[in-house]
Formats: structure tokens, C-alpha cells, sequence
């Protein structure tokens, strides 16, 4: 026969095994807060979940100091404590002493808390920030010299100019000794005179960029001098030090394009410059030539030589006005004869002769046309149309005829 | 004449910036394109603008930079 015991006694029991598990006297367990309530007495109660069970948690007041927050429901926590048993209800619970946020929520509520403070001081302050220069000789970087990072902004910044003087102060940048390393980074090239500053390290968890998210690393980007720009993780991850810097970059790549001009454009403005200004020159000058030339050619006009060749060209004008009107007259009379000579040639004698006719003149060449003008005994000459010949009048005889029956009758006589 | 004098002095103090130098020329151009000007302003005015260009030529330095990183006394090595 077994022996038999009381509720007590099994509570009791078990309450000692417990009590005796060094694992369960000290434990930090993690899960998500429920069931939260903040009780008078001071001591809160509430419930630690995870996907697969729960456990009731206790945190008396005495213990309050170990929560720097207020607890809520869904909070990730973290619950630094003990396991015990309550012996009353047979239940065993865990006994909080500490409670933090895990993790990341950890880290979130503190970079949200020194983001309100910084922004309350006045640190994102437009202005304080001090333009990027255009046009530097001398980029600084602080960053780790192995990486992505370094890699690309040294690409991207040769790439664009090669003739901007790089100096990398090869920062820790994540860890323990990233906060003073970043911030003497900042200090070493601000010293060296550099004209702008990068700051930044590639993508990481929240952890590994935190460095960028404490105070200090925030007061040494502000009190910088020189020109900051902050370049952080990826596009998505923004840092105390985004907020704080002059400018801030989505990438390391973005800040090497945003710190250093591309010296190809800025040729390219200045061959233009060279060139508008060139162009303008040409214009005055084309302005003054023409310019002298209408002078020139107003003096030339007004010269003497020009007014002795203007009388000579218009005395040639007259000349060949001269000529024209004389040779037309030339013209003119020289149609006028051929005309004549048409008219003449019908009325010649000669004509007459080759129709057999003839003419008969005294021995003076003068025309006989009237009986009148012959006497008897005078020499006559006939003309033929193949030669003359030579005759005596033998007669005279006045007849009533008309002038042409007449004189061919006086042919005929010969 | 007195601008220019006042702009030689400022030279002598501290170099012009770039973007300083582009300001000026820019005021140049503007004054070669003025229809007003004469021959002889012009010459001026387009000399002075070749002096900016060079010396903004002159300020671009164009030598190749090798990375240099600072090392532990502050001094400068090759990276």
C-alpha cells in the first residue's frame, strides 16, 4: 500500500524541486506580454506567450526598478527572473526581477527616444545645415576600409571625377569600439581640411548599424565643420546620424554622386562658356566690321577720285547715247536711199532702152524732147541700149500729137 | 574698371571658388551679349572671361588622386 499525502505536502514538494533547479532560479525567458495588468498593490501580472505555450509571470513592486518602460500588451520581452510555485493554487509561475524589451523593440524604443531628444535640442534643424559644397578638392571618408562601402564610393567618386583627392580614415564601425572610432574619424578629417565628409558604413542588421544611433557619434556629426553627409545601410535603414548629418544619402554610392561632381558635365559647361563668350565676341566684331564698312563706303562715294570716275562714266554714257542717235540717223537715211532706189530703179531710162526704146540728146548731151529744139544740120546722137549713134537732122515737122507719139515718131525718123 | 580692380584684389585674398568663378563669367557673357558695348569693352570683357575660364581650369587640377587613408599619427599612406 502506498502512502498518501496531502495537497500541501505535493505542492510543497514540488515547490522544493524547483527551488533547487538552479536553471529555473535564474532564467531569462523571451516571449510576447499579455493579459497585463498593473495592479494597486503595485505588482503587475501578466502573461509570457509564444506561438507554442505560456507562463503567468509576476513582478512584484519591490522589484519595479527592474522596468524602465511601461509594459504593454504585445510587447516582445524579455523576462529576467525566477520559476517558483505558488503553493496555494498549485501553480507555478515566473517571478520577474527585470523586464527589457528584446531585441530590436529594445533598441527601437531607446533610438526613438534619443531621436526625440535630439530633434527637441534642435540638432535636425534645418538651420544648422550647412550646404554641400558643389564643386570639392578634397572628399573624407569614415568608414571600414574592407567592404562594400568604401568600395563604392571610391567606384563611384573616381568614376565621376578622378581628380577630388580621396582620404579614408578606416573606421570600426560596427561594435563595441565603433562609437569613439567614427567619432575620431570625424575629428582626424575635419583636421585635415577636407571639403566634405562621408559617414557611413554598408547594410547590416539594426545591432550592427547601431553605432549610428548613439549620442555621441550624433553630437561629433553636428559639431562637425565641415559638411557631413551620412550614408548608412540601405535606402530603408535611417539613423540618429541621417538626421543629424548635413545631408543624408540612401547608399554609400548615393553620397559618392552626391559629394563629388562629375567633372565630365562641368567641362562640358565650361567649353560653353568658352564658346557663348567666343560667339558674343564674334558678334560685336561682325557689328564694328559692318560698321566700318558703310563708312568705307560712304567715304569712297564722297572721294574725288569717285566723283572724276562718276563724271567719266557718265560722259561715256553720253558718248554711247551719242553714237546710238548717230548711227540711227545713219540707219535711217541708208533705208531711205534703198527705198529711192526702188522707186528709181522703175523710173530709169536704161529700161526703156532694153524695151527698145531710145533717147535722143544734142550733141551737148542736153535731151531733145521737143521738135523745137532741133534745127536741120545739127549733130544728134542717139542712145541704144547696146551704145549711141551719131546722126544729122535732115528734118523738122511739128505735129499735134501727144508728147510720147511724138517722140517715138521722132525715134523712128532716126 | 573699379569692379575689376575690387575682383583682382579679392583674388589676391582668397582664391574664387568655382561657383564663384561661374558667377562671374556668367556677369560677362551678360555684358558681351548687351547690344551697347563697344569693340573695345568687348576685348575686356572677353579677355576677363578666358582668365576665369583658365583659372577655373586651373582650380579642377586635373592630376589623378590615389585613395589616401590616415593612419595612426595622423599621417597620410597610399591605401
Amino acid at each position: 500500500m502506498q502512502n498518501v499525502y496531502t495537497v500541501a505536502q505535493v505542492n510543497s514538494y514540488i515547490k522544493n524541486m524547483f527551488t533547487q533547479d538552479f536553471m529555473l532560479q535564474s532564467i531569462r525567458v523571451k516571449g510576447e506580454v499579455s493579459n497585463c495588468k498593473y495592479h494597486t498593490s503595485g505588482h503587475i501580472y501578466f502573461t509570457l506567450k509564444d506561438i507554442k505555450g505560456s507562463i503567468a509571470c509576476v513582478m512584484f513592486a519591490s522589484c519595479r526598478k527592474g522596468l524602465a518602460f511601461r509594459l504593454a500588451e504585445g510587447q516582445q520581452v524579455v523576462v529576467n527572473g525566477s520559476v517558483d510555485v505558488y503553493e496555494r493554487d498549485g501553480r507555478y509561475q515566473l517571478y520577474a526581477r527585470e523586464i527589457s524589451l528584446d531585441g530590436a523593440g529594445a533598441l527601437y524604443e531607446q533610438y526613438e527616444r534619443l531621436k526625440r531628444e535630439l530633434e527637441e535640442r534642435g540638432m535636425f534643424a534645418a538651420q544648422y545645415k550647412q550646404p554641400i559644397p558643389r564643386y570639392i578638392r578634397t572628399l573624407g571618408v569614415v568608414t571600414a576600409s574592407t567592404g562594400a562601402a568604401v568600395r563604392d564610393i571610391i567606384n563611384i567618386a573616381s568614376r565621376r571625377n578622378p581628380y577630388v583627392q580621396i582620404i579614408l580614415y578606416p573606421a570600426i564601425v560596427q561594435g563595441e569600439a565603433a562609437v569613439p572610432s567614427i567619432i575620431n574619424g570625424i575629428r582626424a578629417l575635419e583636421r585635415q581640411g577636407v571639403d566634405t565628409i562621408i559617414v557611413g558604413r554598408g547594410g547590416g542588421s539594426i545591432e550592427d548599424l547601431w553605432a549610428f544611433n548613439e549620442e555621441a557619434v550624433a553630437q561629433a556629426i553636428f559639431d562637425c565643420s565641415v559638411p557631413v553627409i551620412s550614408a548608412v545601410g540601405h535606402e530603408t535603414d535611417t539613423t540618429i546620424a541621417d538626421f543629424v548629418a548635413d545631408l543624408r544619402a540612401p547608399t554609400p554610392s548615393a553620397a559618392a554622386e552626391l559629394a563629388v561632381y562629375d567633372i565630365g558635365q562641368l567641362q562640358d559647361k565650361l567649353d560653353e562658356y568658352a564658346y557663348t563668350m567666343r560667339h558674343h565676341l564674334d558678334i560685336v566684331m561682325q557689328r564694328a566690321r559692318r560698321e566700318v564698312e558703310q563708312y568705307r563706303a560712304r567715304l569712297k562715294y564722297v572721294s574725288p577720285a569717285n566723283m572724276i570716275r562718276m563724271k567719266r562714266t557718265q560722259a561715256l554714257f553720253l558718248e554711247e547715247r551719242l553714237q546710238k542717235g548717230m548711227e540711227r540717223q545713219l540707219i535711217d537715211r541708208k533705208h531711205r536711199l534703198a527705198l529711192y532706189a526702188e522707186q528709181m530703179k522703175g523710173l530709169s531710162p536704161l529700161d526703156k532702152l532694153c524695151q527698145g526704146y531710145s533717147y535722143v540728146s544734142d550733141a551737148g548731151g542736153r535731151t531733145l524732147s521737143s521738135v523745137q529744139q532741133a534745127d536741120v544740120g545739127d549733130q544728134i546722137i542717139v542712145y541704144v541700149k547696146d551704145g549711141q549713134i551719131k546722126a544729122e537732122v535732115t528734118d523738122t515737122e511739128m505735129r499735134e500729137l501727144t508728147e510720147s507719139i511724138n517722140c517715138a515718131a521722132a525715134d523712128e525718123e532716126n | 574698371m573699379k569692379d575689376k580692380d575690387t575682383m583682382v584684389q579679392e583674388e589676391q585674398e582668397r582664391p574664387l571658388s568655382l561657383e564663384e568663378t561661374f558667377e562671374q563669367i556668367e556677369e560677362v557673357i551678360a555684358h558681351l551679349e548687351a547690344e551697347e558695348i563697344t569693340l573695345e569693352e568687348s576685348f575686356q570683357e572677353y579677355n576677363r572671361g578666358m582668365k576665369l575660364l583658365q583659372h577655373c581650369n586651373a582650380t579642377i587640377d586635373q592630376v589623378e588622386k590615389k585613395v589616401l587613408q590616415i593612419n595612426e599619427d595622423g599621417g597620410l599612406d597610399e591605401f
